[in-house]
């Protein structure tokens, strides 16, 4: 079942690309489809956002036309790959539901890097973050519930749980303390480099879309959330990306972008349910085996390296969206009360967290905190989805509160 | 198990745009019921739809609607086009009904009705109730909130004993009827509210 990109040419270049009408996909179903194609979609969807992004910035940063021009030819292409994955989404999903829905993957695509991720370091720095994911989730389906009247379970369903992770009012550290130590470009193990520009990719594609959705919404507690929450984001994004060894050549960095995402499209070809789907992962497959191809050629050219010094001699196991139920509460009981200082994690609310919590709070309480107290306000309780028993962590079992009539 | 809260949100305080939105989800989610049931469940979970549809769409055309009229700029193309979606609506709920569940064609055919229900659902919140609350106070959105609860109660989606027969009675005749008599009925209310 191996798998190298290295040896297969893709779909030539002049071929792909796309009309109007292949571009104009079929959206999936709000209601009936596989959460973990959503998850897929949307994982895609920020890798995508990332190549195009970091494309842009390889061009402002180029002395030769030559190459700019192949990456403007590149990038076109990889921006109809993004167009076609993101318009799966449907129209009738709420933005608030999309949320939900970024958050479930946030939730199960960090689980699964956690536990497959052989650098203790790096395993940490995910371990660290998925509990705040986790907690967003919780969050964000109470203001669901109270805005949208519904439960994020229909959403979810019965493979992610609903409970609060690392209360969210704790994750505003001062962001000097959210700069982890980078992996050494020339010892670390090719899977590492994939799972930090994997998480790194997606955590961005989050902070990206709460910047620009929040103020859609009209109700002050759904507005304050997402400004919340997107400040979070965007310590997510500097805890991620301060991983990536910054003294990686530009071509590297190119090939690595490109080999991730044949990596990622051949693992959701591998584990896709829906044929339909699974056959956009397999044309998008296709499509990158030629960007890699490209890469490897300017690498060569320009870093006079082979790009097979820097790459895994094959695809490492495909990543898999699946439950992470039993990890989440292993990680709830043993790192619920972890901060960053420096590039370390302590336990001790430290002095600049402390300066950092009252510079920001103003002596109130967040609207993450809010946004539970009006949900207990309505409904008597806070909205949780809980599969496996009680809470790993005693204090942050279910109250309740009498509602007024 | 979801340990949540109670079945239905509390409608103690709950304005017209909640209760609304509230209806839309549960409609969303009738639909997946009856798709996934079958026989006697199917025929069970459709009655309930098509009463929730009844009072629903009444109630937004009796008092939503022309509060979105008078209110929003724009208001009466949006509201057309609202009606043009409600009346492709209704057309194919009737055939719908006619079908009844058992028949091959009702799957594909309610799938189709699905899709514009959902869609119409989502026009209505994007292009209308996000601007009720800006163009009413709290009273009027309060006093045109029991003008939908009068047509839940006119059509109750969830039978009580003893009302069941009158529930049964009105899921047993044609859509339209069911309409009009949820239209009377909302129709006397605001009266009572006008005196």
């Amino acid at each position: 079942m191996s798998f190298n990109p290295l040896e297969h040419r893709g779909i030539p270049l002049d071929r792909q690309v796309r009309n109007w009408r292949e571009l104009d996909v079929e959206p999936i179903d709000p209601d009936g489809t596989d959460p973990y194609t959503r998850c897929r979609i949307i994982t895609m969807n920020g890798i995508e956002v990332e190549a195009v992004m970091f494309s842009h910035q390889f061009a402002r940063n180029c002395l030769d036309i030559e190459v700019s021009k192949q990456l403007a030819e590149v990038r076109y292409l990889e921006q109809q790959q993004q167009k076609a994955v993101n318009w799966l989404l449907p129209g009738a999903s709420s933005a608030l539901e999309t949320t939900i829905a970024y958050e479930q993957v946030a939730v199960d695509l960090t689980a699964w890097v956690a536990r497959m991720e052989p650098d203790p370091y790096l395993k940490q720095a995910y371990q660290f973050g998925v509990l705040e994911d986790f907690d967003h989730l919780y969050r964000y389906a109470n203001l669901y519930e109270m805005i949208q009247r519904r439960k994020a379970q229909k959403i979810v369903d019965d493979l992610t749980e609903v409970i609060p992770g690392r209360p969210t009012k704790y994750h505003h550290r001062h962001p000097a303390d959210n700069v982890r130590a980078p992996y050494d470009r020339s010892t670390a193990a090719p899977i590492s480099k994939l799972h930090a520009l994997t998480i790194m990719s997606a955590e961005q594609q989050t902070m990206n879309f709460y910047m620009n959705v929040g103020p859609e919404y009209m109700e002050p507690i759904a507005r304050q959330l997402y400004q919340e929450i997107g400040l979070i984001e965007e310590e997510h994004v500097t805890h991620y990306e301060s991983l990536v060894d910054p003294g990686e050549t530009w071509w590297e960095r190119l090939v690595n972008h490109e080999y991730n995402e044949c990596y990622l499209y051949y693992s959701f070809m591998e584990t896709e349910s829906d044929p339909r789907i699974k056959a956009i992962w397999e044309l998008h497959l296709n499509m990158e085996l030629e960007h890699l191809h490209l890469a490897c050629d300017l690498m060569r050219s320009y870093d006079e390296r082979e790009p097979e010094e820097v790459l895994a001699p094959e695809l490492p196991a495909p990543v898999t969206f699946e439950p992470n139920k039993e990890y989440l509460r292993e990680l709830l009981d043993t790192q619920i009360d972890l901060t960053t200082l420096g590039t370390g994690y302590v336990q001790e609310a430290h002095e600049r967290f402390e300066a950092m919590q009252d510079a920001l709070m103003g002596g109130e309480l967040p609207p993450s905190e809010r946004v539970i107290d009006m949900h207990r306000e309505q409904y008597g309780t806070d909205y949780r989805h809980s599969t496996d028993g009680e809470h790993p962590v005693p204090e942050l079992r279910q109250e309740r509160t009498e509602v007024a009539r | 198990m979801t340990t949540s809260t109670r079945p239905d949100a509390p409608d103690r305080e709950a304005d017209v745009v909640e209760l609304l939105i509230g209806q839309h989800m549960q409609i969303r989610d009738l639909f997946t019921e009856v798709q996934s049931a079958a026989d006697e469940q199917r025929a069970d979970a459709f009655a309930r739809l098509v009463r929730l549809l009844a009072v629903h769409e009444t109630a937004e055309e009796i008092v939503v609607h022309p509060a979105a009229r008078r209110g929003i700029e724009s208001g009466n193309d949006i509201v057309a086009d609202r009606l043009a979606e409600e009346r492709e609506a209704k057309e194919q709920l009737a055939r719908l009904e006619s079908l009844g569940t058992d028949d091959p064609d009702f799957l594909p055919g309610l799938a189709l009705l699905r899709v514009a229900v959902l869609e119409h659902a989502h026009h209505e919140e994007a292009y209308e109730f996000r601007y009720l609350r800006q163009h009413y106070d709290a009273d009027q959105l309060r006093s045109m909130a029991e003008l939908v609860r009068t047509a839940e109660q006119a059509a109750p989606t969830h039978p009580h004993p003893g009302t069941e027969s009158a529930a049964a009675d009105l899921a047993e005749g044609p859509a339209t009827a069911l309409f009009d008599r949820v239209k009377d009925a909302v129709r006397s209310t605001m009266a009572d509210q006008g005196k």
